[in-house]
């Protein structure tokens, strides 16, 4: 693959237009550990984010009875029983689509197809823990994109908007509607809907599912494939024709072909209270799942988003564009989940939320074809100056959570 | 001959006895005093108290769990989790413990083994190993309660920290540990083998089967348990009384 | 009424179970660190934990070997725990040779690391052990183990053991791989038991009623 200097010199301009929203004064919650600067969350005149919020109606303002009801007149509607599949549940092979699956073919007689977005990299455990739950007893797609493509994209997404890892994101949701619409099968079950779970736009919190106009805003996360496949064409990464032939699975199928095929798209976490934690135990007693034996870097999780080698650069240019991260959302969920204190999550962030990851970065640079001087000059140019200053030549976040001048009165949970 | 001892290992977060699989994913269970008292009650023969938050906060928050715990429960207490210094063993001594445990500051810093063994004995001293198979048959030492990895061999390991100091080991597979899939015969027999102190066998217990092969195969001195009688799968007296009519060697009440 | 019962405090040693035991008995425990307050105690508990030679050390340094001594000769129980026992005697080769309070003659030794048939074992003995007689009595006389049966279990943590001079002061053993190490030893008022009673459940409660009801 050519090391395209001409890209450098074009100087390419982020596209990631997420950026531009975020309020410049960085704020914590007072309930758990994330702070403002996460895209499209709000605070409220308490102070406490709209992911608290809506985790406190988790806890008491969700008829969870009523939920299941909907969910079982939704699965009876859809049932099949001929032997054909007559569900989707997109993933991993991880806790959550395992424990989707597993829930919606052994609790609710479903027939489910699984269906795999190859991650960029399979890490050893990634890859077991996928067979495992294939061998536990689950027919599933695993695609695999035009390997050469896919890299240029990657190196392409990197430098247009610092995440190499972004494409993994189109295909992710949109090859799971491809394989319904060709396969009749009118439900598609995600696990969890991220937005209320982590805090973000909180129009969708009490859908069912995501509607299909909202898919550009935040699955693109704020960049559009065909600016960064146009930039790849402008540059000489690939053709015209390269761009029409490989790219279908990373388009979703168009709105009319959805609609007349009656497919609909649900989160598991509409239905049923959603506990991450509680995946891991159910999958491991009943898919094989096995968590990492060394915990993730940037993070004190071990069982969470274990099987993409790229993914680690996805959650550190998190933290260099919003000075937050995996640790922050894995620890603020736990907060909320009543397993941990902010006191132990503040702790926890502190320890673990800068840590680079180290163990991938020269397979990383190999990969999307970089150098390691390029890299910092592209996350270095994330760096906004409400979120970072420079100190002794070392460059230092102005807000954390765990700092003694960002401190908040913490709002107990009960 | 001394009794095979059956532990009680409670792992404590602030206030709260949680348990965990494989060290991770940790669940509360309710709170460590009750449970202590009810372990007590059934035939503990001692009780292992746990910090698992400890290196996080840089210290070990557990001195009120135990000096309430030493009101009602007259079995030997053993507290591990944060312990750095010589003045860290003695704080929790004075709150009651009988024992600690040391595990992450003993692997960068193995002169505190024999710092604590010479000021208070090597018999308050507990080696705490957390072991993770390799792939070469071997076993790594992890510490930081499962997180962080050591470099160390866990067979060299537990013969030196015992030549320098500790009385006892408390040997825990991080691969067993909240399956119920049984101990690691294998460790435990090797770390056995390998040392002339007592080595308690921690992780993998779901079973009376499993209890035996620790005693018989790995020649474990005494038996930790936690999730099985966390989550009342047996009851701890139950656990005693059908080891006694197995002929185990096992103190009844 | 509750008993009182106080604790010489040399300045070593976990005294806190200790304490919680005796309030569990329903005894008052007081802590003496004055040569008045051991003289004037009812009953005299002296515990330890550690090794020897800095236990004696902190005894002389705080006056409590003298005051120990004394209280002796005024016929009231004293009971030593676990270390205490041992230095009840009159020394001890832990870490070298260091001379006890030769309240009960004999010495106090390493405990070997091969049992009876000549097999290494592990040192210190650490666990429950039986605790019975020795071979010349079938049944303890002394009111200290008053209603504990032959071959309770008892919890030890020791890396050395007692042997008295004379064997009328041995009152019970516990066996190590065929080995008898000295349990409890007696001398007239003067006690001593080799297990921690406040780490032995109901057993060890019970022997700690009994020394309150001497």
């Amino acid at each position: 693959m050519t090391n395209n200097t001409n890209v450098w010199a074009a100087g390419l301009k982020p596209l990631d237009k997420q950026i531009l929203d975020i309020p410049k004064d960085v704020k914590f919650c007072r309930k758990c550990v994330v702070s403002n600067q996460r895209p499209r969350i709000k605070f409220d005149e308490e102070g406490v984010c709209s992911a608290c919020r809506f985790a406190e109606r988790k806890r008491n303002g969700i008829d969870w009875g009523m939920r299941e009801s909907e969910l079982e007149q939704l699965l009876d509607k859809h049932r099949r029983n001929d032997g054909s599949w007559d569900i989707i549940v997109p993933g991993s092979g991880g806790k959550d689509s395992a424990y989707v699956a597993h829930q919606l073919r052994d609790r609710w007689g479903m027939n489910p197809l699984t269906v795999t977005w190859s991650p960029f990299v399979y890490t050893d455990i990634g890859r077991k823990n996928f067979h495992s739950f294939i061998d536990s007893g689950f027919n599933n797609m695993l695609a695999t994109p035009n390997g050469d493509m896919h890299r240029k994209l990657s190196k392409l997404s990197f430098l247009g908007v610092g995440d190499a890892w972004q494409p993994f994101t189109y295909g992710q949701v949109s090859f799971a509607f491809h394989i319904a619409l060709k396969f009749g099968i009118k439900l598609v079950f995600f696990g969890e809907n991220g937005e209320a779970e982590y805090g973000g736009d909180t129009k969708n919190n009490d859908l069912p599912g995501m509607p299909l106009e909202d898919w550009r805003m935040l699955y693109f996360k704020g960049a559009n494939l065909d600016e960064l496949l146009q930039r790849g064409v402008e540059h000489d990464f690939f053709t015209e024709r390269d761009v029409k032939n490989n790219f279908q699975f990373y388009y979703p199928p168009s709105h009319e072909e959805m609609r007349k095929s009656g497919c609909e798209m649900h989160w598991y976490s509409y239905y049923q209270k959603w506990i991450p934690q509680e995946n891991y135990y159910y999958c491991r007693e009943h898919t094989g799942f096995e968590a990492n034996s060394e915990r993730s870097e940037g993070t004190y999780s071990k069982y969470a988003s274990l099987d993409d080698k790229m993914d680690g650069f996805h959650f550190y240019l998190a933290y260099i564009k919003f000075g937050i991260s995996r640790c922050t959302s894995d620890a603020a969920h736990e907060v909320r989940d009543g397993h941990i204190t902010r006191d132990e999550a503040i702790a926890l962030v502190k320890r673990y939320e800068a840590e680079f990851p180290q163990k991938n970065y020269q397979e990383f640079l190999e990969y999307t074809d970089i150098t390691d001087e390029q890299f910092w000059q592209v996350i270095d140019s994330w760096r906004q100056p409400h979120i970072w200053e420079k100190r002794d030549s070392e460059w230092c976040l102005k807000h954390a959570v765990y700092y003694p001048e960002d401190a908040v009165e913490t709002i107990e949970w009960d | 001959m001394a009794f095979l001892r059956v532990v009680a290992r409670l792992d404590v977060k602030g206030s709260n006895l949680i348990k965990g699989v494989h060290l991770e994913g940790l669940r509360v269970i309710g709170d460590p005093n009750e449970h202590a008292k009810k372990y007590y009650a059934e035939g503990a023969d001692e009780i292992i108290y746990m910090d698992t938050v400890a290196s996080l906060y840089g210290r070990n928050n557990l001195t009120d769990v135990v000096r309430r715990t030493v009101h009602d429960v007259f079995v030997p207490i053993t507290v591990g989790g944060g312990i750095r210094s010589v003045d860290d063993a003695q704080e929790i001594l004075r709150s009651g413990a009988d024992k600690v445990a040391i595990n992450t500051a003993a692997t960068s810093n193995p002169e505190l083994l024999t710092q604590v063994a010479q000021r208070f004995g090597a018999q308050c001293l507990v080696l705490s190993i957390e072991a993770k198979q390799q792939n070469d048959g071997t076993w790594e030492a992890y510490c930081d309660n499962g997180r962080e990895r050591t470099g160390l061999d866990v067979i060299e390991w537990a013969k030196r920290g015992t030549e320098i100091g500790a009385g006892e080991i408390l040997l825990t597979s991080i691969d067993r540990e909240g399956t119920r899939k049984g101990f690691d015969l294998k460790l435990l027999k090797a770390v056995s083998d390998a040392v002339t102190v007592p080595v308690i066998a921690s992780g993998g217990m779901g079973s009376m089967k499993h209890f035996a092969e620790a005693v018989h195969v790995g020649r474990a001195d005494a038996i930790a348990m936690a999730d099985i009688i966390h989550y009342e799968r047996m009851q701890l007296s139950e656990i005693k009384n059908t080891a006694a009519k197995m002929n185990l060697n096992v103190r009844t009440l | 009424m509750s008993q009182t019962i106080t604790i010489a405090d040399y300045g070593v040693g976990n005294l806190y179970s200790v304490r919680s035991a005796l309030e569990h008995c329903s005894a008052t425990p007081v802590m003496a660190t004055t040569y008045d307050e051991v003289l004037a105690a009812d009953r005299l508990l002296l515990p330890g934990v550690g090794a020897f030679g800095d236990s004696m050390k902190g005894m002389h340094r705080t006056g409590m070997f003298d005051a120990v001594r004394d209280f002796a000769t005024k016929e009231r129980p004293l009971l030593g725990i676990c270390l205490g026992m041992q230095m009840l005697l009159s020394d001890s080769e832990e870490f070298g040779l260091n001379d006890g309070l030769n309240l009960i003659p004999g010495h106090v030794k390493m405990i070997p690391d091969a049992g009876s048939d000549g097999r290494s074992h592990r040192v210190p003995h650490v666990g429950w052990a039986p605790i019975f007689s020795p071979p010349s009595i079938t049944e303890w006389s002394t009111s200290l183990l008053k209603g504990i049966p032959q071959n309770t279990a008892f919890y030890f943590v020791h890396s050395l053991y007692s042997v008295t001079a004379d064997p009328s002061h041995l009152i019970a053993n516990c066996d190590y791989d065929g080995q008898a190490l000295g349990a409890v030893v007696q001398n007239g008022p003067i006690f001593g038991c080799q297990f921690h009673p406040e780490k032995s459940a109901q057993a060890g409660l019970t022997m700690i009623k009994n020394f309150l009801d001497l």
